[in-house]
């Protein structure tokens, strides 16, 4: 024996334009939905301007320079990372960086957990972990007047990068890291 | 984990750019409307799945926009504000001889698109039409005016 099956009575539930013919249309909800609209409008541009302008990364107000008051580094680099999106960091190392022939540099851990290093150029000659960082050194000669990090950011968020050449004064960088 | 949430935004946010950018889907999308939503979805995927190409990210993503979608459904049919935020809401573009200048203008479309609804339905001039009406999925329909 088959299940009954249920039906139900149709009712007039959807609203009818001059008493004809039913629509369901609701202006009053369209004509709110339209100012919606066009606040998002409004904060779609302001967002396409603010990213052209590197607001957001990648552009003229990310892009930053900091150099120690001793004269012993000047860095490149993005105040403003993108989680994921490569990018450089560049270390120009003044007269005073050389020490004994060769050129020390120490960068805190964050370089490699937050700020996802993945290759430096020119290759240091040595590297080792000293506390809460890498120490790197360049005893060959010619050593490099510059080095670049090439970095793929792994964590979103903020971090706090510092470098010093070991005897001379730190640079403490604060990046932000955009999802 | 962090696949899951992707996936979940992303849907979200293109429902909302293509709820907001234009309901002209169907018959009366034009060829650069064809060139925005597929711009938009190929670039949303590019993000989505970033450098995880693994069948378990593709898994999670297609899992989490089903489950997404699912929620979306069943939300409209709970909430009737809810359907009306997602899909809209019919709107009259035509109604006994009269333009709706402010909806045609607000919903960006011409005289033009309700004749070529017409000519769908046989009729040869805009005065055979008593309603033109553009449906929530974005289709203009015409109820011809009586003889």
């Amino acid at each position: 024996m088959p299940a009954d099956i249920e039906t139900k009575q149709i009712e007039d539930s959807v609203a009818k334009i001059n008493n004809e013919v039913a629509v369901g249309s609701d202006l009053e909800f369209q004509r709110r939905w339209w100012r919606f609209e066009h606040i998002l409008w409004l904060a779609l541009t302001a967002l396409v301007i603010l990213d052209a302008l590197g607001f957001f990364g990648r552009g003229w107000f990310a892009k930053a320079e900091a150099k120690t008051p001793d004269g012993s580094m000047r860095i490149e680099y993005e105040r403003i990372e993108r989680f994921g999106a490569p990018s450089l960091l560049t270390i120009h190392f003044g007269q005073n960086a050389v020490r004994n022939g060769g050129i020390q540099l120490w960068a805190s851990d964050s370089l490699l957990h937050e700020l996802g290093s993945q290759r430096l150029i020119p290759q240091a000659d040595r590297s080792a972990l000293d506390g809460h960082g890498i120490l790197y050194t360049w005893v060959a000669a010619p050593q490099p007047d510059s080095v670049q990090f090439s970095m793929q950011p792994a964590k979103v968020g903020s971090a706090w990068l510092t470098l010093r050449v070991p005897g001379a004064d730190q640079m403490r960088l604060k990046i932000a890291i955009f999802p | 984990m962090g696949g899951v949430w992707r996936g979940v935004f992303g849907y979200l946010f293109l429902v909302l750019m293509v709820r907001v950018a234009g309901r002209r889907p169907g018959k009366q999308i034009t060829p650069f409307e064809f060139v925005f939503v597929f711009f938009a979805g190929g670039l949303t995927l590019t993000s989505m799945v970033g450098d995880d190409r693994s069948l378990l990210n593709a898994v999670g993503l297609i899992a989490s926009i089903a489950l997404t979608h699912f929620l979306m459904v069943w939300a409209r049919q709970h909430w009737p504000v809810f359907g009306r935020i997602a899909d809209g809401t019919p709107l009259v573009l035509l109604e006994k001889g009269r333009w709706r200048p402010d909806t045609m203008r607000r919903m960006r479309l011409q005289h033009d698109d309700v004749m070529a609804a017409a000519r769908d339905k046989g009729l040869e001039r805009l005065d055979q039409i008593a309603y033109a009406f553009l449906e929530r999925n974005g289709e203009i329909s015409i109820i011809p005016a009586e003889d």
